[in-house]
């Protein structure tokens, strides 16, 4: 059984030596002028003004940590759909079916919270008076 | 109101400041002596009479001897208009702003700055407006010459006219 | 060490030359520089009618992915210094197409005090478009002018 992650192995090994060899290729065949100007940030043409490190707007760490938490939920429900029809020949379809959905019902109960705080919105809604819910 | 009455209007208010009306050309002009013009501004727009609440231009002209900045008024809510004109010596340009009483002035003097080197005195930020900072010379007087190099280019013309 | 133009010129390295330059010249993203008049024709050569993207040219915000660099419309003194930082923050192997006659040598406004008379006064141009502004099939035909020289030139192979 173990024999059958060989592939996995092979496949691991060609992607990595697949991707190296492509930038090795690139590092020996491209042009090397380095240039003054080639290393300062990009500011539209002017001189650079300050740092070029910005604070990012946490709005988008709050989609990312829902779209998380939301593909890996797709990603459990992957292996349930692949062995389902063989549970359903076996008579214990309603078995897995029930615990898939209470698993997807857990699940919705947090989207369903993040919903109703607001963190969907782009542009949370302050209520008013100034206190944000 | 005509371009009589309104004349009449700002000698009544201000009689020092305000000059003659010349009627010779399409639009009758007003002229107002350059240390008046700020009291001038500020009556044009709030006499209830004249509520001049437009600064539709602000421009500068090159005379031989004297730079005139012209004011176009435009009154939206009597529906009338005037033209005002100021005349400073061209070797120290200098005359109020305006830009307290018609916020659109701030630029229009920068760019009466720029390109003709008239001073306001009292502008918030008077800069270039439409030159780089370090720009030498006002291009929009007769006497300018044109510069061949700029900031490291060479700019010469590689023909004849 | 790179190999560019370092090989002596074989069978196989003129042969993996001309795979490269096809792969050069049918990928030449150029950067969006429209700076005036000529800027609406550039448009309208990357728009449907006048394609510019079925030559694969792609139009690039930021010099660093671009390789083509299209300066289309006047040039002011105020921007030539501007012009000149945004050549040199583009990688090699960099060409530019100077389109329309104000890149070309200042043009209409020629006379005037602010303006640069040319653009290969601050940056070398490989290809001058004439034209006010040049039609889209111009910059096409321009466009096509530089892949022909892309894949006339040596990449891997040492100059003769």
């Amino acid at each position: 059984m173990l024999f059958d992650f060989a592939n996995v192995l092979v496949f691991l090994a060609l992607a990595i030596a697949f991707a190296t060899a492509v930038m090795l290729a690139g590092r020996f065949i491209r042009p090397r002028i380095p240039e003054v100007h080639k290393d300062i940030p990009y500011e539209c043409g002017e001189k650079p003004v300050g740092n070029a490190w910005i604070q990012f707007n946490f709005r988008f760490y709050l989609v990312a940590i829902v779209f998380v938490i939301f593909d890996v939920e797709i990603a459990f429900m992957f292996p349930v759909a692949a062995v389902f029809r063989n549970w359903v020949e076996t008579g214990r379809g309603a078995l897995a079916l029930v615990e898939v959905l209470v698993f997807v019902l857990i699940l919705f109960v947090g989207l369903i919270y993040v919903w109703s705080k607001g963190d969907l919105r782009w542009n949370k809604a302050v209520a008013k008076g100034g206190m944000s819910s | 109101m005509k371009a009589e009455e309104i004349h009449q209007r700002l000698q009544a208010c201000l009689p020092d400041g305000v000059g003659d009306l010349h009627t010779e050309c399409t639009d009758p002009w007003i002229a107002v002596r350059p240390g008046a013009i700020a009291a001038v501004a500020r009556v044009c727009k709030e006499d209830p009479e004249l509520r001049f609440d437009f600064l539709s231009n602000l421009s500068g002209v090159d005379a031989k001897e004297s730079i005139l900045v012209v004011y176009h008024l435009y009154s939206y809510a009597l529906r009338h208009s005037a033209v005002l004109k100021v005349e400073v010596p061209k070797a120290e340009p200098a005359t109020q702003t305006v830009t307290p009483v018609w916020r659109g002035a701030n630029w229009f003097e920068r760019e009466a700055f720029d390109l003709f080197g008239v001073r306001f005195d009292g502008h918030p930020d008077l800069r270039r407006l439409l030159l780089p900072e370090d720009w030498e010379g006002h291009p929009l007087r007769k006497d300018y010459v044109f510069p061949t190099h700029y900031g490291g280019i060479d700019n010469t013309r590689d023909y004849n006219l | 060490m790179t190999l560019y133009n370092e090989l002596p010129a074989t069978f196989v390295t003129t042969n993996v030359d001309k795979l490269i330059n096809w792969g050069r010249a049918s990928s030449l993203w150029y950067l969006l520089f429209g700076l005036a008049c000529c800027g609406i024709e550039l448009m309208q050569t990357g728009g449907p009618r006048a394609d510019l993207d079925r030559f694969g040219s792609v139009p690039r915000a930021t010099p660093r992915q671009a390789d083509l660099m299209i300066v289309a419309g006047t040039v002011t003194l105020k921007m030539a210094s501007r012009v000149k930082l945004l050549y040199e923050q583009m990688p090699h192997p960099k060409y530019v197409i100077s389109m329309g006659s104000c890149a070309n040598c200042g043009g209409l406004f020629d006379l005037a005090y602010s303006v640069l008379r040319g653009v290969d006064k601050v940056i070398p141009v490989d290809l001058y478009v004439p034209g006010c502004p040049p039609r889209p099939e111009a910059l096409t035909e321009g466009v096509l002018e530089i892949q022909d020289k892309i894949h006339r030139e040596r990449y891997l192979t040492r100059n003769p």
